[in-house]
């Protein structure tokens, strides 16, 4: 962890609805490049005295010349709110959720075939792709 | 003794119930009754201090304290009470409403009637069939010149002197706010001198819109994209900020002065012609005649070795 890390939080505001507090952070790492986000998130859980997977960081800018970068933060109330209420791009930076790599041409190619076939001979195309993947 | 007399109807009165306070007492009339209480009270105590007494527990001490509380106490809803005083005392002394009275501004349903005859109603209905406000008429207010709305495409004919005379207008007016003019009018002008530490203008006008996306963004908690124009803008605002160019480089005022736009060297370099690859090289005529389409470009300054015969 480094020393000279510093972390202002400003425009605090608990959104009791969604179960989260956000905020607008400062961060201050003077003479060096921007820190990794998980550094930020245990400096962040130890202030606000919670677990460092609750906590979610986005839109970082870095203003010009270094040493000063702007950017987001929320805090959950507990782990399951997480998973109902933050986006899956966020949770994937955390590990919490995995994006299937569907391929494009593959999909497409579906599509196309099923525009052929008519009726209950649609569903039988979607289980014929299924059997397709446990093939490979 | 006809004092005590009186004192003492009085009180059999009240307690017999001849004045009625079950709708409250004005707020007025008991304000007016505590600011006597306490001025007879004062001038008691000053009678007794005169006199060489002591006010140690005196009665009228303990009265006047509570009058006074009473009064502060009483002052707030003095406060509420001051917009209906005054206006009371307005009206009663003018014997209208004030121009500026709210009360005055109350809908007129026979301003919505049009007020033209029968036939012109319907010429005028026939012809707004395409624009939006077909049944609306104003009450009152200016007449403002007619914009139609934009609903179908049309026909865009403007001519070549119109787009003259735009461009003329928009050459004055960057003219006018050049920093030539703008030290012109300081001189002749009665007002005083100001010096502020003042950035270009346009400098200025990019960092206030920087201010204003960073406010949004750091209270809707997201990131705005920055289109490419902006993104050219705010290079252009940080580059003029950083560099000595204000000193030496004047903008073009001759929009005003009738003269011929004079292009700055330095803001404006000749482009130089694009490199023509080998293959396609044409023959040595063409080159002759790119020649002298360069010769006659107005800005050319070839440098032609000066031949002494």
């Amino acid at each position: 962890m480094n020393d000279t890390l510093t972390i202002w939080t400003k425009k605090f505001m608990t959104n009791r609805s969604l179960q989260w507090k956000q905020m607008v952070m400062d961060v201050l790492h003077p003479g060096k490049a921007m820190v990794p986000e998980t550094e930020i998130w245990e400096k962040l859980a130890k202030m606000y005295k919670v677990t460092p997977d609750v906590t979610f960081l986005f839109g970082f800018r870095t203003h010009f010349s270094g040493g000063k970068t702007i950017g987001f933060g929320m805090i959950y109330d507990s782990l399951d709110y997480t998973k109902e209420n933050e986006p899956k791009h966020r949770l994937a930076r955390h590990g919490l959720y995995e994006k299937k790599e569907t391929s494009r041409k593959q999909q497409k190619e579906l599509k196309n075939r099923m525009k052929k076939a008519r009726g209950l001979q649609r569903p039988m195309l979607c289980c014929q792709k299924e059997r397709l993947q446990i093939h490979r | 003794m006809a004092v005590t007399a009186q004192v003492q109807a009085l009180t059999k009165k009240v307690r017999a119930g001849a004045y009625l306070t079950e709708k409250g007492l004005s707020l007025l009339e008991v304000k007016d009754q505590l600011l006597l209480m306490y001025l007879m009270d004062l001038s008691h105590l000053i009678l007794e201090k005169a006199s060489g007494g002591s006010l140690q527990g005196h009665a009228a001490v303990l009265r006047l304290v509570e009058i006074r509380t009473v009064l502060e106490k009483l002052r707030p809803l003095d406060q509420k009470l001051k917009y209906q005083i005054d206006k009371l005392v307005k009206t009663a002394v003018t014997g209208s409403l004030s121009e500026n009275d709210p009360l005055r501004f109350k809908p007129h349903p026979s301003n919505m009637m049009s007020k033209l005859s029968s036939e012109d109603e319907e010429e005028v209905e026939a012809e707004e069939g395409q624009s939006g406000a077909s049944g609306k008429k104003s009450a009152n207010g200016t007449v403002k010149k007619y914009v139609p709305p934009r609903l179908v495409p049309v026909h865009y004919d403007e001519t070549e002197a119109e787009r003259e005379k735009k461009r003329l207008d928009r050459a004055k007016r960057r003219a006018l706010s050049s920093s030539v003019i703008r030290e012109l009018k300081e001189q002749y002008s009665d007002a005083p001198e100001e010096i502020r530490d003042a950035r270009h203008p346009h400098v200025t006008r990019q960092s206030q819109e920087d201010q204003h996306r960073i406010n949004y963004e750091e209270s809707m908690m997201v990131r705005l994209s920055v289109s490419k124009r902006e993104k050219g803008r705010r290079k252009r605002a940080n580059v003029m900020s950083s560099q000595l160019h204000s000193l030496t480089h004047f903008s073009d005022i001759s929009a005003l002065t009738g003269g011929t736009p004079h292009l700055d060297e330095d803001q404006n370099p000749i482009k130089k012609r694009k490199k023509i690859p080998k293959n396609s090289r044409k023959k040595k005529e063409s080159n002759c005649l790119n020649l002298v389409s360069l010769l006659e470009h107005p800005h050319a300054r070839l440098h032609l070795p000066f031949v002494v015969a």
